[in-house]
């Protein structure tokens, strides 16, 4: 069977009913995509199959055969992150970043199909995501500016536009 | 201040968007065998004829525990704090809730070790369960746990959490009303992204390396180290890097098992629990039941309040006496009541263990009190920020135990909080501060009650 | 029939540190040859971020850039004893243990300096990552010189230890709760204002709006402490209207297995946020910290609570309050009893009801 993964053909060696999610994982040591409920329920182990978000662990390998899979891995690295991943860094959209793998790719295919930074648009397009940890307000202000086009200073983070510091007792 | 009060990116932020963050189910060490459990498919049962050879003989498994492979089989994670065991690791003779784990499998794959799961044998004799708090103390009531149906071990071997301090009846006697409510706020799954999850590798020289999701490296090692019978060099935990813990990753729920099928085995031994484990076998955020008569005056001033706890501990105790106690520290909540008397009750039900959730202890208390002074505004016909400006802790007030309140800031949030939703609070109350209270301020029932500023 | 808007607000505190205290932290700090900074801690991120906030710590107290300290909570053999990621700790107690740890190390950096440029420590700082007089910047030395200095002239490894330990706070009377000595490190406080949207008909509450005010004591990296309050808000409102292992407790049956059947939050349920944060600063965590992590979701259930009872008129005090109770509710209109002064909801739900005599719950006529 063969799959092309972040760009590089590999031969898949697992039975055909192993989940896409358990080839990437176990079989290729791609580890990005998670473990997080194999009931199709969290999208942490979502990836794109020929640019569609699709959940792992309800995909069977050779549902898949001859596509391009992409992970977090493809999409950019620590010396050259991709427009999602510096927003996210850059609005503290991961905390615990064990839902940040599957949530980053959604985002991807999102704004790649043209989604703007209306934040109801974004709920949708996110919906079925779940993150237990950010309350998920800056997730969708991650994915906002990112729709906007806007750089990103990776040395500092963003400030909640809901937030006001009073300062000392009142 | 440069790095204080700066918005620095997080240390770990370029590893978590690269998908590069460790934990513990990325950890690969070859060799690794999977693991399944044999867990109770009842609330409440004895059982006889545990029966492993069949489980054991079958190819590629490689080992099976049980209860008599435990050298310390019950362990009190807070026996420092004086809170003694009571919960087996794995069961002995009868099963307390359903998902309790009686026995567990390593084997070379996920459906060896499920196949050897359901190859193990064992005869089940039901026993009514005990569910409702409520009617724990009741005569007929089945008796569940070995030392009755509601923790009896608090200091001086009370059988409740009690606070006291000046006199209820004369409160309930100088109220104009009394008003009460029951509270009622459900148990809660954690639902952390990442399930329990342990991976041990015995190593060359006889440690157990431990890669654990726990949030305490020290307290599961100590935990891991109590049950094996072994001091603490001998083992390493791993971890620190953890996908969502909110207070359910403390009870140490894998760790020891899976050391203990690695040293029987002589593999590295990897639990992960399914989605359908963690949300139906792992602790939950424990149910409250609530109970608070407040003697109020007219004008809204909190003379004193009367309160009922039961705290649904499941069928074990685990960190439930000390949320108990956490819990009646905090039952006046932001607010000064001089008069008091509190009862509280760890009660266990054959329920799946409770524990500590974010806020542990603290956020039961706080919906039912404040639920309940929003009832007050209402049954007194009262502006709620008023009420609760009066009854504010100020500077040199005392809390249920007798500490001074050096720093209460109820006054400020209070007033900030009216001023974020455009409420314009009357002058008298607008004009208040948490300072000590002196002259005028000083209500009647208060007089007496407040410590000498010179004593803090 | 009509969906009705209504508004509760809710006031609450919260202990930093474990119960009655007890609970140490401790931390290790050297530093390499070139001056870069190792921090050994074993407290666990479990993605409320104590990885940076100790480490900002420590970039502070020291004196030199943040990315040049390194942070390793990653095992029990290097790192030194943390009682745990719990009890809103990490930050205050947790963050004291390194703050310590990294004084000694400035104050060994300024001895060394001290000796270099033939300078009293006393009259000596650290900024940046450079060791300079105060009021004469000129006469400087570079901390990574000072760390070659330790290493090849005065052979001495720069190291620091701390820790934090607030003394175990005994019940002295078991009858009355007295205690002895104050049981927490700090005390947080907030407080909270619900909107919900309720329909009438299905009984669905929608929150629409949380506007929470948080006394943090000092926010060592304020988008971490948003972090927790967004965080803290949705499993606040996951708690207060979605919620629930036991959909019919006390009974166990219908258990929910699976995402679909036990509804945690979702970006669908999020409603408007608007914070404001209050910087009352604690006597003695590091920089003025206090705890935020736990507080954060304990407002919201009891404003949203109070907002229901604003917007159609019934109290559900059983959480989490589903459509199926608000429907109830309205049915039944009930109304509390009142006795002489005695004015009392909920008497189905009590122990004087519900239990056999076992135990009950009594207040004078």
């Amino acid at each position: 069977m063969n799959l092309t993964v972040n760009g590089i053909a590999r031969e898949i060696e697992s039975a055909p009913l192993t989940t896409l999610l358990d080839v990437l994982r176990e079989e290729l040591g791609v580890t990005s995509p998670k473990v997080g409920c194999e009931q199709g329920g969290c999208g942490s182990c979502t990836v794109l199959v020929d640019g569609e978000p699709q959940r792992a662990c309800l995909t069977a390998v050779a549902a898949v055969e001859g596509a391009e899979v992409t992970t977090v891995e493809g999409i950019g690295t620590a010396d050259s992150l991709s427009a999602v991943q510096q927003a996210f860094t850059h609005h503290y959209a991961a905390q615990c970043g064990f839902c940040t793998s599957g949530m980053m790719l959604a985002a991807e295919a999102y704004v790649q199909r043209g989604g703007t930074d209306d934040r109801e648009a974004i709920q949708e397009a996110l919906a079925g995501h779940v993150c237990r940890c950010t309350g998920y307000v800056k997730i969708i202000d991650a994915v906002a500016a990112v729709a906007r086009g806007e750089e990103f200073d990776i040395t500092v983070t963003a400030a909640s536009p809901g937030m006001t510091n009073l300062g000392g007792v009142q | 201040m440069k790095a204080v009060g700066a918005r620095l990116p997080r240390y770990d932020g370029i590893e978590h968007v690269t998908g590069r963050t460790q934990y513990v189910d990325d950890v690969k060490v070859p060799g690794t065998l999977w693991t399944k459990a044999l867990r109770s498919p009842h609330h409440s049962a004895s059982f006889s004829g545990l029966d492993t050879s069949r489980a054991e003989a079958m190819p590629g498994v490689h080992a099976v525990i049980t209860w008599e492979d435990v050298p310390l089989l019950e362990y009190g994670h807070l026996s420092a704090l004086g809170i003694p065991a009571d919960e087996p690791l794995l069961a002995k003779d009868e099963v307390r809730y359903k998902g309790q784990p009686i026995a567990l499998v390593a084997a070379e794959d996920e459906d060896t070790a499920q196949a050897a799961v359901e190859a193990i044998g064992i005869e089940f004799e039901e026993r009514t369960p005990l569910l409702d708090i409520r009617r724990a103390f009741d005569e007929d009531a089945p008796k569940i746990h070995q030392w009755g149906n509601w923790y009896p071990h608090f200091e001086g071997e009370m059988d409740r959490r009690q606070i006291r301090k000046g006199s209820i009846e004369q409160a309930f006697e100088q109220a104009d009303t009394i008003v009460q409510g029951v509270y009622r706020p459900a148990a809660i799954e954690h639902v952390p992204l990442e399930t329990q999850v342990s991976l041990v590798v015995p190593e060359a020289n006889g440690r157990l390396t431990i890669y654990s999701c726990t949030q305490a490296l020290y307290f599961s090692m100590g935990v891991v180290a109590a049950h094996l019978n072994v001091p603490l060099n001998k083992l390493k935990v791993v971890g620190g890097t953890v996908g969502g813990g909110f207070g359910g990753k403390v009870d140490t729920a894998t760790e020891t098992m899976c050391a203990l099928l690695a040293q029987k085995s002589g593999r590295p031994v990897k639990w992960r629990w399914t989605r359908e484990e963690e949300f139906l076998c792992s602790s939950t955020r424990a149910p409250w039941h609530m109970e608070i008569a407040d003697a109020v005056t007219k004008d809204g001033w909190i003379l004193g309040r009367k309160m009922l706890t039961l705290h649904d501990s499941g069928a074990y105790a685990r960190f439930s006496p000390y949320g108990l106690t956490k819990h009646s520290f905090h039952h006046t909540g932001a607010y000064t009541i001089p008069n008091l008397e509190f009862d509280g009750f760890v009660v266990f039900t054959n329920r799946v263990p409770t524990t500590a959730m974010r806020g542990f202890g603290v956020t039961s208390v706080s919906f039912a009190t404040e639920t309940h002074m929003s009832r007050i505004a209402h049954v007194l016909g009262l502006d709620p920020y008023e009420v609760r400006l009066k009854n504010a802790n100020r500077i040199g007030d005392t809390s249920p135990n007798r500490i001074v309140y050096t720093d209460p800031s109820t006054v400020p949030v209070v007033k900030a909080l009216a001023g974020g939703m455009g409420v314009e609070l009357a002058p008298d109350y607008a004009a208040m501060d948490r300072e000590q209270r002196t002259g005028d301020l000083l209500p009647e029932h208060l007089v007496g009650q407040l410590a000498d500023p010179e004593d803090h | 029939m009509a969906v009705k808007q209504g508004r509760g607000i809710a006031a609450i505190e919260y202990p930093t540190g474990m119960n009655q205290n007890g609970d140490p932290s401790q931390a290790w700090i050297k530093v390499k040859p070139d001056g870069r900074v190792d921090v050994f801690a074993g407290t666990s991120d479990i993605g409320n971020g104590s990885k940076t906030i100790q480490s900002q710590i420590v970039a502070e107290t020291i004196g030199v850039p943040y990315d040049w300290v390194t942070y390793d909570n990653s095992n029990t053999d290097s790192s030194p004893v943390c009682t745990g990621t719990f009890a809103s700790r990490a930050t205050f107690v947790a963050g004291k243990a390194v703050e310590k740890a990294a004084e000694r190390v400035r104050e060994r950096i300024l001895d060394i300096a001290g000796k270099e440029l033939e300078i009293d420590p006393s009259d000596l700082e650290v900024v940046d990552g450079e060791v300079v007089a105060k009021g004469a910047p000129q006469k400087k030395l570079g901390v990574p010189d000072v760390a070659a200095a330790a290493t090849w002239t005065y052979g001495e490894l720069i190291t620091g230890t701390g820790a934090q330990l607030k003394p175990y706070a005994a019940i002295v009377d078991a009858e009355t709760g007295e205690v002895d000595l104050p049981p927490h490190s700090a005390i947080s406080y907030a407080a909270c204002a619900a909107e919900v949207e309720v329909d009438e008909e299905t009984g669905v509450v929608q929150v629409t709006r949380l506007v929470q005010v948080y006394d943090v004591g000092r926010a060592i990296n304020p988008t971490l402490v948003e972090g927790q309050i967004e965080g803290g808000a949705i499993q606040g409102l996951g708690l207060g209207v979605l919620e629930n292992c036991y959909p019919y407790y006390p009974s166990v049956e219908h258990r929910g297995g699976q995402f679909g059947s036990y509804l945690a939050p979702g970006f669908e349920d999020l409603p408007q946020l608007d914070t404001i944060i209050i910087e009352n600063p604690s006597a003695d965590g590091p920089y003025g910290a206090k705890g935020i992590g736990e507080m954060a979701n304990n407002a919201q259930p009891p404003a949203i609570a109070a907002a229901v009872y604003d917007a159609v008129g019934v109290w559900v005090t059983e959480l989490p309050i589903t459509p199926e109770k608000v429907l109830r509710a309205l049915e039944a209109k009930a109304e509390p009893v009142r006795e002489g002064k005695r004015v009392t909801f909920d008497a189905e739900l009590s122990v004087n009801t519900v239990s056999q005599g076992g135990i009950a719950f009594e207040v004078p006529a």
